[in-house]
């Protein structure tokens, strides 16, 4: 009992992107052009930017050759029985394609290639992100024809709506049986983002237009770059010149050269490239070129920033662009800059100050960095720059950054893979405050506790458990992770940092007993 | 139809959103509209059609708003109706889901309302609703048309008949009330006698009714001895299954006989005794749990001494949504054993490769797919608030907090996870009642403006006040029931106040003080109104709320209005300026690279989909750094926390002045020469 079945499409989008225009313009479509045709969609809370999908099924023959029978037209995509899935982001395809719809020998997928991050994916202190090429793959694998490209781009160029740019990929498709002009029509008619949407629509429509069946617009797109590995050590050089002076850049490449000699003594035939010199002269870098409110200050008033901050607000020529700029230095970060005898006793007098339950003292500024006063300020305190090295933050840093380099170095003598390990745990330093106290905490515990080898049956264990400590501490900010896997081998988990506990009593018994005192 | 009522919840908002529109055309008709404070007053209000001959309909979400209106309903339906009553409810157990999984079925059992759940097809939709109405009014008993997600937002078409003004309505009035007659409150001793009047006349009724109209479809096959009882609404998806197992073709043409019920309560036990005669086998398509219509179905053979075998929940799912794959697996199972000479070769093998394909997926992909569940949209006011109670919580200790319904349940998922219980739209501030007096610190209940208007007044703040309650209530003040897709409450501004408004962007939730005014009236003494985006004085409004020696409910407003709103405010007065060249300013907020470390702290504490991350285009750095993408809309909860939870200077805030005037542009020009005298590159 064979006849036609239902034309179904499938579409993919986060809610808010216009998958409900789309699928209307679809039924639009269709209906006008004597077919029948049914559109539906599951919309509830996830319209609110979370996953959801929209589905159409049309009758392949018009109407008017059905002798007046209706088909039954479904509600429910059906694993394998799709012809046509679009999806206005990539990780959203492959969701479907996990979800079993996409066939092999029957599903055309046109997909974007842009990502929109999950949450989940950002809020990883490291990288969350999920490898785009793997899910581009994974796709490839299982769909019949895997139309990929930039749809975002292509919507951005065109000054449209993305549900355009979507409409004139699955008309270029030829999944349904609908000239170019039928589409064009409705979304004339729609009045849904005018002249903008009909440039939209044939900038996805050229998307697949160029793109012979069976090859894969992205390919193109994503070839891989043909930049070679930059010159590491140079560039940190430099910005530590730009940082300070050419004596500090010196002073990098004095650190640096013992490493190097000891790269070369036990990896002598180069066979893992000079890595090791390499991701320490990254993380040095980064390291001696700290944030501190002398550096943001610099940063902050430069021409070329002006220009970039421009360019990602969308100023246009003959805009004017106002910038402000949150600062909140606290008071560690100012005294940082003085010299450490006096940096302790203010730090210390501050610690007093937040045991007897104050807030810390810190600076809420909004500084106009566009403004003539705001921008005097940042100058004036970027010429700070001479003060750095008598700083008590200076002192700290540089001490912190000698133990980790002699780990490095002392590692290196024995073993080429652990010294690499304890190389990239330079990854942990980052970021201002207390964010930046944590990551050196983390650092300093893996090299007093992990960098002795002796507990370990082979170097590799020992190589493995420092790469999964550095992951861990990158997974989470709260250390849950970098506790279980310091435990896992057999380290002790970090000390607990000492933090001001205000006792509060609890509030209805406290004023309970008032009331009886009374 | 006389009367229009309801509240909003998916996938039946737009239902009654539509009727609010249209409000000044069913006027002309005489149909009164009503956006009812909930769904009791939604049941409440067909009370009308007890002693008129008024039609009524009304619509909500159901189970919940079943749940709220069930009272008013075992009330309507004990004396029964004069007029057509009738409740379209949407129920959803699919992805859309929102609310536990339970039927109305069991509402209509236990109080006796007709079900109707119509197969999904436009036209025949539109008649049951039509049909619904007389079999309201030849059985006595109000009818709930039962709805499923995907055929709530089905696009087709169908053919409209015309419209028709009810011969009673607020233009052709009533001269004087009904006279008074006891029986047909619901009040002892009458109810007794409705009691025996629902099984004894209104049941009899109801079934004579639906033969006489042959609302319930059978739809022959090619084979008679096994076939197919199914709930209407499931009978695309059925035919759908049957297609795929090369059992039906695209015009419903099937090999097996199918007895579609588009009236799931009361069941005609002569039509099922009919359809199961001479059959070995019948399988009952009914989706949730318990199978009431199975067990109907069963009981009703036996007492006819019919002996087909009846299949349904022992080869279908018990739980979840029936989907045409669902179905087919269930079809198979129950063919293999009651038509063995049926060929399902090829479906077997669809099935087959289907699962195969998933797990070859899932292996390919190595780790989960990372989920996207809804989250605040751009901008929303809500999410300053969570911020600021997750900086608060990191200074107090963790808290327990009462979550609700709404747009702030979203604070349930990444990054905030925040919410120890929701108990129901507007149960927080009640459901802390019995966890307060053993939690040495102060309890938290979240509760949105919708929520607090539809019953967290009286079932919340009520008890607490009277029951001297030590807990912390935040309201979230954004001016709408934003969830269900920002209906107008008692507390929105009101349109006057947005024309006046000279920045069509601005919150103006602050003209509406009815919720101030209600919380000061019931005896509210501690009461603090802060801007939402304010974080720092937020996290400080909970910690002085937490701390404060103040025995008894503290109320937090935050205010600030819902972001949807006033983006549909903004554009096209933004538009229209900058046609006429006007000027402009807008905001967005951006992230300097170079100060940025990539630990996305910032991330952490906003979730905000337009703060993403991006590869560093300085090659040193490996990780990922923070950026603003395009859809900002200048809300400034990123600067705001990267103050309150002193974070790293990368933020700042870009203000694009369009169409400058001479004064800008003047100010522009100074502020240029003075700088670049000075300006590294």
């Amino acid at each position: 009992m064979t006849s036609a079945t239902p034309l179904a499409v499938l579409i993919g989008a986060l809610g808010g992107q216009g998958g409900g225009v789309l699928a209307e313009w679809l039924v639009e479509t269709a209906s006008n052009a004597g077919y029948a045709a049914q559109g539906t969609s599951i919309p509830g809370v996830a319209q609110r930017t979370g996953a959801t999908t929209y589905y159409v099924e049309v009758f392949p023959a018009p109407l008017a050759a059905l002798g007046g029978r209706r088909p039954v037209l479904g509600l429910y995509p059906v694993p394998g029985h799709v012809d046509l899935v679009v999806a206005s982001e990539l990780l959203e395809a492959v969701r479907i394609v996990e979800s079993g719809m996409v066939n092999p020998e029957r599903t055309t997928l046109i997909a974007s290639t842009a990502r929109a991050l999950t949450t989940i994916e950002k809020m990883v202190p490291g990288d969350g992100r999920v490898d785009p090429t793997h899910l581009q793959d994974v796709a490839r694998a299982q769909c019949r024809r895997l139309v990929a490209f930039d749809m975002d781009a292509t919507a951005r160029d065109a000054g449209a709506v993305g549900s355009a740019v979507l409409l004139g990929a699955i008309a270029a498709s030829g999944v349904l049986p609908f000239a170019r002009g039928d589409y064009e029509a409705v979304v004339r008619d729609s009045g849904v983002g005018g002249d903008a949407s009909l440039r939209g629509f044939a900038g996805g429509f050229d998307a697949l237009g160029a793109d012979a069946p069976g090859a894969d617009a992205s390919a193109r797109a994503d070839a891989p770059r043909a930049d070679a590995a930059p010159d590491i050590v140079a560039l940190g050089a430099a910005r530590l010149t730009d940082y300070q002076d050419a004596r500090y850049a010196d002073l990098y490449r004095e650190r640096l050269a013992p490493v190097d000699d000891a790269e070369r003594a036990i990896d002598p035939r180069q066979e893992n490239r000079g890595a090791l010199t390499r991701e320490t002269a990254r993380f040095l870098a980064l390291w001696m070129a700290f944030d501190d409110v002398v550096r943001v200050a610099s940063l902050k008033c430069r021409a070329s920033r002006f220009a970039r901050v421009r360019r990602e607000v969308g100023a246009q020529e003959g805009d004017i662009v106002r910038i402000v700029d949150h600062f909140k230095p606290g008071l560690p970060e100012l005294a940082g800059l003085l010299p450490p005898a006096l940096a302790t006793r203010l730090v210390a007098w501050e610690r007093r100050r937040q045991v007897r339950g104050r807030a810390p003292l810190a600076l809420p500024l909004h500084v106009r960095a566009d403004s003539v006063s705001g921008f005097i300020a940042l100058r004036a305190l970027a010429a700070l720059r001479r003060w750095r090295r008598r700083g008590a933050r200076y002192a700290e840093e540089q001490r912190a950054i000698e133990r980790w380099l002699a780990a490095v170095q002392d590692a290196a003598k024995s073993d080429w893979q652990v010294a690499f390990e304890l190389a990239q745990c330079g990854r942990l330093i980052k970021g201002y405050g207390a964010t930046n106290e944590r990551g050196k905490r983390n650092l300093a515990h893996i090299v007093e506790h992990l960098a002795d080898g002796t507990r370990f049956a082979t170097p590799a264990a020992h190589a493995t458990a420092i790469r999964q400590a550095r992951e861990a501490a990158l997974a989470d900010d709260a250390g849950a992770a970098l506790d279980a896997a310091l435990a896992r081998h057999g380290a002790p988990p970090r000390p607990i940092v000492p933090v001001p506990i205000r006792w509060q009593r609890r509030p209805q018994q406290r004023a309970a007993e008032a009331a009886n005192e009374r | 139809v006389a009367y229009v009522g309801g509240y909003q919840g998916a996938p039946v908002s737009h239902l009654l959103d539509v009727m609010v529109q249209a409000k000044p055309y069913l006027a002309e008709l005489g149909v009164h509209v009503e956006a009812c404070a909930n769904e009791a007053s939604a049941a409440a209000m067909l009370g009308a059609s007890i002693h008129y001959p008024l039609r009524g309909a009304v619509t909500w979400k159901s189970i919940v708003g079943t749940n709220v209106a069930a009272d008013a309903l075992s009330n309507l339906a004990s004396p029964g109706v004069t007029g057509g009553a009738l409740i379209v409810v949407g129920e959803d157990y699919g992805e859309g889901a929102s609310v536990i999984q339970e039927r109305t079925y069991a509402y209509a059992l236990k109080s006796t309302l007709l079900l109707l759940d119509p197969r999904p097809d436009l036209g025949h939709m539109a008649q049951i609703v039509e049909e619904g109405f007389a079999l309201s009014e030849a059985s006595n008993m109000p009818a709930i048309l039962q709805l499923r997600i995907r055929a709530c937002h089905v696009r087709g078409s169908f053919v409209a008949k015309d419209n028709v003004a009810p011969p009673i309505s607020a233009v052709h009035l009533l001269d004087d009330p009904a006279d008074f007659d006891y029986s047909r409150l619901a009040h002892p001793p009458v109810t007794f006698r409705q009691e025996k009047l629902k099984s004894d006349e209104r049941l009899p009724a109801a079934r004579r009714a639906i033969v006489a109209r042959r609302l319930n479809e059978t739809f022959p096959g090619r084979r008679d001895d096994v076939g197919i009882i199914l709930q209407g609404g499931l009978y695309n998806s059925t035919v759908g299954a049957l297609q795929r197992l090369g059992l039906a073709d695209a015009f419903g043409d099937a090999e097996l006989p199918l007895l579609a019920l588009n009236v799931t309560y009361p069941l005609v036990p002569e039509e099922i005794r009919d359809f199961c005669l001479g059959k070995r086998a019948v399988l009952v398509v009914e989706e949730g749990q318990p199978e009431f219509i199975e067990q109907d179905i069963l009981a009703t053979l036996r007492r006819h001494d019919v002996n087909t075998a009846i299949h349904g929940k022992d080869v279908l799912p018990k739980a979840g949504e029936y989907t045409v794959e669902v179905i087919a697996r269930g079809l198979v199972e129950f063919l293999a054993g009651a038509a063995p000479d049926i060929a399902l070769d090829a479906g077997r093998a669809w099935l087959e490769a289907t699962a195969r394909r998933r797990a070859a997926v899932t292996a390919a992909l190595g780790a989960p797919l990372p989920p996207r569940p809804p989250s605040f949209c751009v901008g929303c006011p809500e999410r300053p608030v969570f911020a600021a109670l997750k900086l608060a919580q990191q200074e107090l200790g963790p808290v327990h907090i009462a979550g609700d319904i709404g747009c702030h349940a979203f604070a349930t998922f990444e990054p905030f996870s925040m919410g120890h219980s929701i108990l129901g739209y507007g149960m927080s501030l009640a459901s802390r009642a019995g966890v307060s007096p053993v939690m040495q610190r102060r309890t938290l209940a979240v509760m949105g403006d919708g929520g607090f208007w539809h019953n967290g007044l009286l079932t919340g703040v009520q008890s607490a006040l009277f029951n001297r309650g030590d807990a912390v209530l935040v309201i979230l003040k954004n001016g709408y029931t934003s969830a269900t897709g920002t209906q107008e409450i008692i507390s929105t501004p009101d349109d006057a106040q947005k024309d006046e408004a000279l920045d069509k962007h601005e919150s103006l939730v602050d003209r509406n003080r009815t919720i101030e005014d209600t919380l000061a009236g019931i005896g509210v003494q501690w009461l603090r109104t802060v801007n939402s985006y304010s974080v720092d004085r937020m996290r400080r409004t909970f910690k002085e709320a937490f701390t404060s020696d103040f025995r008894g409910l503290k109320v937090i407003i935050a205010e600030g209005e819902c972001q949807l709103e006033r983006g549909r405010r903004m554009k096209p007065w933004r538009a229209k300026l900058l046609k006429a060249g006007k000027r402009v300013v807008r905001v967005k907020y951006g992230v300097d690279e170079d100060t940025c470390s990539g630990d996305h702290s910032c991330i952490r504490l906003s979730g905000c989909p337009t703060l993403s991350v991006k590869p560093a285009s300085d090659p040193l750095r490996v990780d990922p750094v923070a950026t603003v993408l395009d859809g900002c809309v200048g809300c400034g909860l990123c600067g705001e926390n990267a103050h309150a939870a002193t974070l790293c200077p990368s933020f700042y805030r870009g203000e694009v002045i369009r169409n400058p005037n001479w004064r800008d542009r003047l100010a522009e020009r100074l502020r240029r020469a003075a700088i670049t005298l000075i300006q590294p590159a």
